[in-house]
């Protein structure tokens, strides 16, 4: 009988008697507070907090699970979008060539990320891409800076690379990214910033769980003139014939402005796919995982009951004999 | 040759070919019927902030919303 007024105790005082299992749960972050370990000698064990712990591991599980749709939904809508898009540039890089490796005074890096976290390491991918190209282009006569596209670059490059930012620009995926858009941010970058050479990077979008960090060049138009004179491909300019009365330097101005535009718009929907892609994969395995979390605990749960149930039972069956014998 | 003619008109007016290039849009859009119309000029919003940063500090970010180019 004493155990039934001790059992009674245990109830009353539930979160104050230790679920000792859990505490030996190597993955589980909510660190055992005082609260929970009970006071020594106790015999039942409380299984409230496995309980809740399960409760709350569901609850994380149906939301990373909700997550993960929505990114799927969101990937297929943008994902044809990004693939069209890649038509826009590839002409200005038949015509022009790509060149990464063009040494100018003033560069400026336009890193381009999401606004939102929660997509694995995509961001993480530009900014160090974005660093590199940073430190490899700045010297005693050269001088680069930084345009951000997005929150998370912003909150990455901000810690070191404070003195080097130019522009930040956030918020632009309110709406569907459509051209109008891009088109009027790279017009608002053009005219703040001064450059020989833009050097964009983005994560290229190749499948859902492979994404290419990728940089696309756009020199000025005295480069480009320049370099042409220096001949290679840009140096085949010169078969073209030009109609109207414009001379070179006003088409290839016309022409770097759009191209900037077009690969602009390209990157920054190639970025949203990655995103999008990365968040949904993210969001798998977080879902796979908490899932495995709920297994381990049910697992914990069940055996911790019908050890007390057991125990129980052979309290009970020892209390008869004892008193027939 | 109508276009020849303009190009040192907007370009004198301090407009890049972006710019120039989203008002013929922006036009041709307008020409559509209606119902495409009130559609296409839906889609093309713009909405992003911009701020311009001097000497590691921020300047006030200024919002462009909701303006497509006219």
């Amino acid at each position: 009988m004493a155990m039934a007024a001790l059992r009674r105790e245990g109830r009353r005082f539930a979160p104050l008697i230790s679920p000792r299992p859990i505490t030996a749960f190597r993955s589980s972050p909510l660190a055992p507070t005082r609260e929970d370990e009970g006071p020594i000698g106790v015999r039942y064990i409380s299984t409230q907090v496995v309980r809740n712990r399960m409760k709350s591991v569901k609850n994380i599980q149906k939301i990373t699970k909700a997550m993960k749709m929505v990114a799927a939904s969101k990937l297929r809508a943008i994902q044809t979008k990004a693939e069209n898009s890649r038509g826009l540039w590839q002409p200005f890089t038949a015509l022009l060539g790509d060149t990464p490796s063009v040494d100018v005074k003033k560069n400026v890096i336009v890193t381009v990320s999401s606004d939102k976290g929660l997509c694995g390491g995509i961001n993480s991918t530009s900014v160090k891409i974005s660093k590199a190209l940073h430190k490899l282009n700045s010297g005693p006569e050269n001088e680069t800076k930084y345009v951000i596209l997005g929150e998370k670059a912003k909150a990455q490059l901000v810690r070191d690379s404070k003195k080097y930012i130019e522009l930040i620009i956030t918020e632009l995926q309110k709406n569907p990214l459509s051209y109008t858009q891009v088109s009027v941010l790279a017009d608002d970058i053009l005219k703040n910033v001064e450059f020989d050479a833009l050097r964009i990077v983005f994560n290229k979008f190749h499948s859902v769980v492979s994404f290419l960090p990728t940089v696309s060049t756009v020199l000025s138009p005295e480069i480009v003139e320049r370099e042409a004179e220096a001949g290679g491909k840009l140096g085949d300019l010169d078969s073209y014939e030009i109609e109207g009365g414009e001379t070179k330097g006003e088409i290839l101005q016309n022409l770097t402005e759009f191209q900037f535009s077009c690969v602009m718009f390209n990157a920054v929907l190639e970025n949203a796919c990655s995103e999008q892609g990365a968040r949904m994969s993210a969001m798998d395995s977080s879902s796979r995982n908490a899932g495995d979390m709920l297994d381990r605990l049910t697992l914990t749960y069940n055996r911790t009951r019908q050890a007390s149930i057991t125990t129980e039972l052979i309290e009970i069956i020892s209390g008869a004999s004892a008193l027939e014998g | 040759m109508a276009s020849n003619a303009a190009v040192p008109f907007w370009r004198a007016a301090g407009m890049t070919y972006i710019t120039y290039s989203n008002i013929c849009a922006n036009l041709v859009r307008n020409c559509l019927k209606e119902p495409y119309k009130t559609e296409a000029l839906a889609r093309e919003k713009v909405h992003f902030s911009i701020s311009k940063w001097t000497d590691g500090k921020p300047e006030k970010p200024t919002l462009r919303s909701d303006s497509p180019v006219e």
